[in-house]
């Protein structure tokens, strides 16, 4: 509101539309690019959501493409078909709390048990190994206890369907997007139960926020204070501490030294705010993970030191030691009450926790930060190499607002450097972008997602499985190397074929059930189901002159005769293989206009379509975005 | 053999390859017959062992003589007569773990050396950052784009090969990014165009591919496409998958284990491969690291054997191959209060080669009282990493400007 006045009269004077909210109005210059209105709407499916749906872009034509990319900005159009399909993924709304206490893994459920005394030390060596196994997994579901896979499983399983299926598109991206930027590994186990909150909580609520919101929420969730070991960083500078040291016995956990820990205030300087070129020093580091000594995760397992430190509750004593703000903890006895300088500003002795929340404040305010974040932003959304101008005009609006995501996304996309034609189709999809285009470009269903993920690892992109902070380089020569292009060929060969399982499309439904007359239309006809974005007719050309040659045919017929024959190299090689092929083509041919065609024939002509759709998802214009 | 043509690079693939003149005609020697020498010029393959996590050398290669460590980790500490001679004594100063006793006939034979405190002399104790400044082999900079080990495959003075620097892992490691091809593989069985059905369907979708990358406008994908084809064409698939290993070499069912046996065949392929790259994982050990038994012992149990498999694989290449393992950092002197180390500075590494001055702990290592300690409490760095992995650079790839290979470092090379 600060800014409404003069915005207003500026806005009134100036040719920059500003609205009377002081919101800037979105107005994408495609026309001055030289777009036509449907390049556009193709530009936008392609940018701000996973890829388009077959026909979608002539729906955006029709709603209008400001309207629609409202809405994505807005992020709040009902997502029914997202409700249905999560409705049975029971761990998505739980507790920090119930989880840790809940999904365990062997060693935590030996331990409990052994506690209990419901399991002894010798208990494997009297039961025999398969008997221990037995008893531990009766226990268990007795407990109700669960291995910390499935709460994986549905972790992973959420992210594939929603990118899929969601109607919040942008929504989807974005938290993908921020996810990376502040990225958790569950690499690092201590980080792994936390990961499902960290995304649900911390990153989706905040995606199209302030940014100085997602970057408290980050620093202060479970997942992030142990990634990045902040939850163990602490001091004994501190009055309280001393006192108690004195008061506690010998053996206490109060009694150990606390020690800083930078691992954090680098990284946040360095990847989530300044850049490592921000103007930060060796000592800002250090003074500011002294600013943050004490910031903690509330304990939460049952019968571990939370307990005891949840007996304390409504103490005097508990009070003064530490505070509790969700699952976050500020632990005063562990923070250092010294002063400290960071980025050049004072910091009096005494802040307390408010001391570590002015300087998140001060790095998300900060001009380095403005600009890092709108970089990156760009890169995300308009290319891998963004002008120094588009940066700095969205850097602009970046500040202007208070660090406003929404408001910069609309700065980009009022850009005409967003419309340049250049930019279209200028990117590479990243796997998990070229897996779940894939889905939706052919309209595909997704009912176990497990085989999928497994196809984004091998590609190169292990989801929430990024080990270093950095999150995955958002540039095309990390994912386009020697090696990983063949996988990506080989993924199109096989979702096209039906053989990964959890996932199946009905080809010959894409085309209205009408079977391709040969593979020349199967090629022209499934290039503009799949491909509908810009020019295709060289692409096509290319592909024609191939498929036209007739002894090709004859040989992809023989080929795909003999698809039986048992000797195979894949089949005994690639364990993630399905055995759907035999299923699938009848299947695939029991459209009506097919109904009276031999059985046999079905079979060639929907391995025919498979072939074509299979290259064309692997070849390189697919891989564009 | 009338196709071997085939297998030759296009000029795309030597004009990628700029500057080091000349077209390149290489042509692969049939694989699995030892011993040919291929027309291309290949000094040795050097295989690589990055240990993610921050190895603790003073476990690893325990300086048991010095009393000053059973001081700080009375509960890590084993000296031989402590294990009942298990720990095998190397030189009345240093014990190697028992866990790599597999390894140790090669120290005793004088094929294996140990550099000890080594590290980087850039002082952060994060993972990320650590990995990132060895791998780019420039601890002071972190806008290095190229890892030191791609720059080694521009610096051979020869044309590269597809497979002249090869990653056993699903994305290309930092050390191997840069302007020369590399190519990172988790699982050589999956480098092929997988068609169900047989492999003339298979055949006829790369033809496509091949010819549809040949044709794209966007010059990163032209590019990675054209060189996967040409590595494809280049691998004997049925080699990969009836590989059997020279008898009584047993590799552990690991994923460095696996990565080594895949190193081992592309080496008896003899395909140009002269950097290959593996990781280990597990390093940092926090938690009850354990002694002679523990996650610790396991862990090193697993790295010792991977690589003693590898070596004996390489019977007969030996000559040829050079192994070598490094680590981000080594881990406190001290222990701390749940049974494992911290960050610390310096740790060890290995080098295994048949002219390996071997047999020998390289090291400056002084005494390891506090006050010798780097911030009372790390082993100091005594030798910058980059004077191995340049001297072994230059022994063994015969790279002979070390001064682009670390652009920025101007001390000794450390030659074993």
């Amino acid at each position: 509101m600060r800014f409404f006045l003069p915005i207003f009269l500026i806005g009134s004077l100036a040719f920059t539309v500003v609205e009377f909210s002081g919101e800037q109005r979105l107005q994408m210059p495609y026309r001055k690019e030289g777009l036509t209105e449907l390049e556009a709407a193709e530009h936008l499916l392609s940018r701000l959501s996973f890829g388009a749906r077959p026909g979608e872009a002539k729906k955006l034509l029709s709603m209008g493409l400001e309207k629609w990319t409202m809405q994505q900005l807005e992020h709040s159009l009902p997502d029914p078909e997202i409700d249905k399909r999560l409705a049975g993924y029971d761990a998505l709304l739980l507790s920090n709390e119930t989880i840790v206490n809940t999904y365990l893994n062997v060693g935590q459920v030996v331990r409990v048990f052994q506690k209990k005394g419901e399991l002894s030390k010798d208990s494997m060596a009297k039961l025999g190994k398969d008997d221990y196994k037995k008893d531990i997994k009766q226990l268990m579901l007795k407990e109700g206890l669960k291995a910390p896979q499935e709460l994986n499983r549905q972790l992973f399983a959420q992210k594939l369907i929603r990118a899929a299926y969601s109607e919040n598109q942008l929504q989807e991206l974005m938290t993908d997007f921020w996810f990376n930027h502040f990225n958790v590994s569950m690499t690092k186990g201590q980080t792994q139960s936390y990961v499902l909150t960290y995304e649900r909580d911390a990153i989706r609520p905040n995606t199209m926020g302030k940014f100085e919101t997602i970057l408290k929420a980050t620093a202060q969730h479970p997942a992030m204070l142990f990634y990045l070991d902040n939850a163990s960083s602490g001091s004994d500078n501190n009055d309280m501490n001393q006192r108690i040291k004195k008061m506690v016995p010998a053996n206490s956990k109060l009694k150990k030294t606390a020690g800083l820990n930078e691992n954090y205030a680098r990284e946040v300087m360095e990847l989530h705010t300044l850049g490592v070129d921000g103007g930060y020093t060796q000592s800002d580091v250090t003074e500011l993970a002294r600013a943050l000594t004490g910031w903690t995760v509330r304990p939460m397992m049952k019968g571990g030191y939370g307990a005891q430190m949840s007996k304390m509750q409504g103490s005097k004593m508990r009070g003064k030691i530490a505070t509790t703000e969700g699952d976050f903890m500020f632990l005063a006895i562990r923070h250092d009450q010294g002063e400290k300088t960071i980025l050049g500003k004072k910091y009096p002795a005494n802040g307390g926790l408010n001391e570590g929340i002015e300087a998140l404040h001060q790095l998300a305010v900060h001009p380095s930060t403005a600009t890092f974040i709108c970089k990156k932003i760009a890169i995300r959304f308009v290319s891998d190499t963004p002008s120094a101008k588009l940066v700095a005009e969205m850097a602009a609006v970046f500040t202007k607002t208070e660090g406003d995501i929404k408001q910069t996304m609309v700065a980009m996309l009022n850009s005409r450097e967003f419309w340049k034609r250049q930019q279209l189709r200028s990117k590479v999809k990243s796997p998990f972008e070229l897996v779940i285009s894939t889905i939706r470009a052919t309209n595909a269903e997704l009912r176990n997602t497990a085989q999928i993920n497994e196809w984004c690892s091998k590609m190169g992109q292990k989801i929430y499985g990024y080990a270093a902070p950095t999150g995955f380089p958002d540039k095309a020569s990390h994912w386009v190397n020697t090696g990983a292009v063949l996988n990506r060929m080989n993924f199109g060969l096989a979702f096209a074929a039906q053989r990964i399982q959890g996932v199946s499309t009905n080809l010959l439904a894409l085309n209205n059930n009408h079977e391709p007359e040969s593979v020349d239309d199967a090629l022209q006809t499934y290039s503009a189901i799949l491909m509908p974005t810009g020019n295709q007719k060289e692409n096509i050309n290319r592909l024609t002159a191939m498929v036209r040659d007739e002894t090709l045919q004859s040989k992809l017929d023989k080929a795909l005769a003999s698809t039986q024959s048992t000797s195979t190299i894949e089949e005994d090689m690639s364990g993630t293989m399905g055995m759907m092929d035999d299923a699938m083509a009848p299947k695939m041919g029991k459209g009506k206009a097919n109904a009276k065609k031999m059985p046999a024939i079905e079979m060639g002509v929907s391995g025919q379509v498979a072939h074509v759709v299979g290259i064309i998802i692997g070849s390189p214009e697919f891989q564009r975005k | 053999m009338a196709n071997r043509r085939a297998f030759m690079r296009s000029g795309a693939m030597a004009l990628f390859a700029t500057g080091l003149g000349g077209v390149p005609s290489f042509i692969t020697a049939t694989a699995g017959e030892k011993k040919i020498i291929p027309p291309y010029k290949k000094a040795k393959t050097l295989v690589c062992i990055f240990q993610r996590g921050a190895m603790d050398g003073l476990m690893a290669v325990t300086p048991y003589s010095d009393p000053n460590l059973k001081l700080l980790r009375p509960g890590l500490y084993m000296s031989p007569a402590q294990t009942e001679g298990k720990l095998f004594d190397l030189d009345g100063k240093f014990g190697l773990h028992p866990s790599l006793g597999s390894l140790s006939p090669y120290f005793t034979e004088g094929r294996m050396a140990v550099v000890h405190g080594v590290g980087s002399p850039n002082k952060t104790r994060s993972h990320f950052d650590a990995q990132d400044y060895m791998e780019s082999g420039t601890p002071n900079s972190k806008s290095t784009a190229s890892g030191w080990l791609n720059r080694a495959v521009g610096l051979t003075g020869h044309d590269a090969t597809p497979f002249s620097a090869v990653s056993l892992t699903a994305a290309l490691p930092r050390s191997l990014q840069g302007d020369h091809d590399a190519l990172a593989i988790n699982n050589l069985e999956e480098f092929v165009i997988q068609m169900r059905g047989n492999p003339l369907a298979g055949n006829m979708a790369a033809n496509s591919f091949e010819q549809l990358y040949d044709q794209t406008s966007n010059q990163l994908l032209k590019q990675s496409g054209k060189e996967s084809f040409e590595a494809m064409k280049m691998l004997d698939l049925k080699l990969v998958k009836n590989y059997t290993p020279v008898s009584g070499a047993i590799y552990p069912n690991s994923p460095l284990g696996k990565s080594l046996k895949q190193i081992a065949m592309l080496v008896k392929m003899n395909i140009g491969m002269e950097v290959a790259f593996a990781e280990s994982g597990g390093w940092d050990t926090h938690f009850n690291q354990g002694t002679t038994n523990g996650s610790f012992a396991r862990n090193l149990k697993d790295f010792s054997d991977s690589i003693a498999a590898f070596w004996k694989d390489m019977e007969g290449y030996q000559d040829d191959v050079t192994v070598m393992t490094m680590t981000e950092f080594g881990r406190t002197v001290h222990q701390n209060g749940t049974g494992g180390t911290d960050h610390g500075r310096a740790s060890c590494l290995f080098v295994l080669g048949n002219d390996v001055q071997g047999g020998k702990v390289y090291h400056k290592m002084g005494a390891l009282d506090k006050a010798s300690l780097e911030d009372n409490r790390d082993l100091p760095v005594t030798t910058d990493f980059r004077s191995v992995f340049g001297a072994v650079a230059k022994k063994h790839l015969n790279v002979v400007d070390t001064a682009k290979l670390f652009p920025g470092y101007e001390g000794d090379m450390l030659y074993l």
